[in-house]
């Protein structure tokens, strides 16, 4: 038994955005809105309408928004591209750590330092930062 | 070295491909951003950023998936957390935006409204369309920009705002709706029609 749900004017009006984008779900009853539509003059207008609106809309809205970057804003993301590049900043942080280690110190009987020796150690840790 | 393997990809090579992938899309970001900021040193500072945000997080990317969508998402993320700030405009509750009763209160629309509107659209200057599409809500103003201007689909903006599927159906409706209302009330200030499509009264 195939049976087909009738449904109000109402209900095909509010899926109307569905069928504009094509995205009418089953849980939506497509069957029932077919076939509605197709008895139904107002409801049939009404969709050919919407349709045809959406792609006014779209046309003018594509029309009107259509507008370029500025040609020193295209420079100045090529010369940022560039300085991120080079330099990292705010990419990769840099931890440079200093250490140093006496090893023997040689002072004579008025306080100069003869003989001194020393060790110096540099760590150099570069982390990648995961924004 | 083994040239498919992205892993090996030096930082060097990356940051090339990026420049060379990405830069293309300049004109139209910034486009979107003179709709989303609203002024031309706004749009430009989003868009910059909106490159530094991306180059910097390039690495996350998946390569062979949507390069266009992913810069949009970036513009269009870097524009809700660092733009709207100082605009203290609070967000529309989701719940209110899930809500389908309104449309349901549609009913046919006559044929004299139905050409009016029409002819509203196609007479409409430049300048008002853009004035139309900055005074409704932001939620809907980046939705119905993303689906008619660039030609997303609606799943496609849902993982571009981070809303559900659901939400972006519903902005798109009610952005168009709100939309066209407003063209047809400036086309009837202009004169090009005297017929009130619902007779509804002026915005506001």
């Amino acid at each position: 038994m195939s049976h087909i749900e009738e449904i109000p004017c109402v209900e095909v009006l509010s899926s109307v955005v569905f069928i504009i984008e094509g995205v009418v779900e089953e849980s939506q009853n497509p069957q029932a809105i077919a076939s509605h539509l197709n008895s139904c003059l107002a409801c049939q207008a009404e969709v050919d309408h919407e349709q045809a609106m959406h792609i006014l809309l779209q046309d003018v809205l594509r029309r009107s928004c259509d507008e370029k970057a500025p040609e020193d804003l295209h420079r100045s993301i090529h010369e940022e591209l560039l300085r991120q590049a080079t330099g990292g900043a705010g990419v990769t942080e840099v931890v440079t750590q200093i250490s140093m280690t006496e090893i023997s110190i040689e002072i004579d009987e008025f306080g100069n330092v003869e003989h001194r020796e020393i060790q110096i150690e540099q760590t150099h840790v570069e982390r990648y930062e995961d924004s | 070295m083994a040239s498919k393997d992205l892993v090996l990809e030096s930082a060097t090579d990356r940051n090339a491909r990026f420049e060379r992938d990405a830069i293309v899309y300049t004109d139209k970001l910034y486009a979107a951003a003179l709709r989303y900021t609203k002024n031309p040193e706004d749009a430009r500072d989003l868009v910059q950023d909106t490159y530094l945000k991306a180059f910097n997080s390039f690495h996350q990317f998946e390569e062979g998936t949507n390069l266009r969508a992913w810069m949009y998402r970036v513009l269009t993320t870097t524009f809700i957390n660092s733009y709207r700030k100082d605009q203290r405009r609070p967000q529309l509750a989701s719940g209110e935006l899930e809500d389908w009763q309104l449309a349901k209160a549609q009913s046919h629309t006559s044929d004299l409204g139905k050409s009016a509107e029409a002819q509203a659209l196609e007479n409409l200057p430049d300048s008002d369309i853009k004035r139309a599409l900055q005074e409704i809500p932001e939620e809907f103003r980046i939705a119905v920009y993303l689906a008619d201007v660039e030609g997303f689909s609606y799943k496609e903006i849902a993982n571009i705002v981070d809303v559900p599927a659901g939400t972006v159906m519903s902005r798109l409706h009610r952005g168009r709706k709100l939309l066209r209302e407003k063209l047809t009330d400036y086309a009837k200030e202009l004169g090009y029609s005297t017929e009130s499509k619902k007779g509804k009264g002026e915005k506001k």
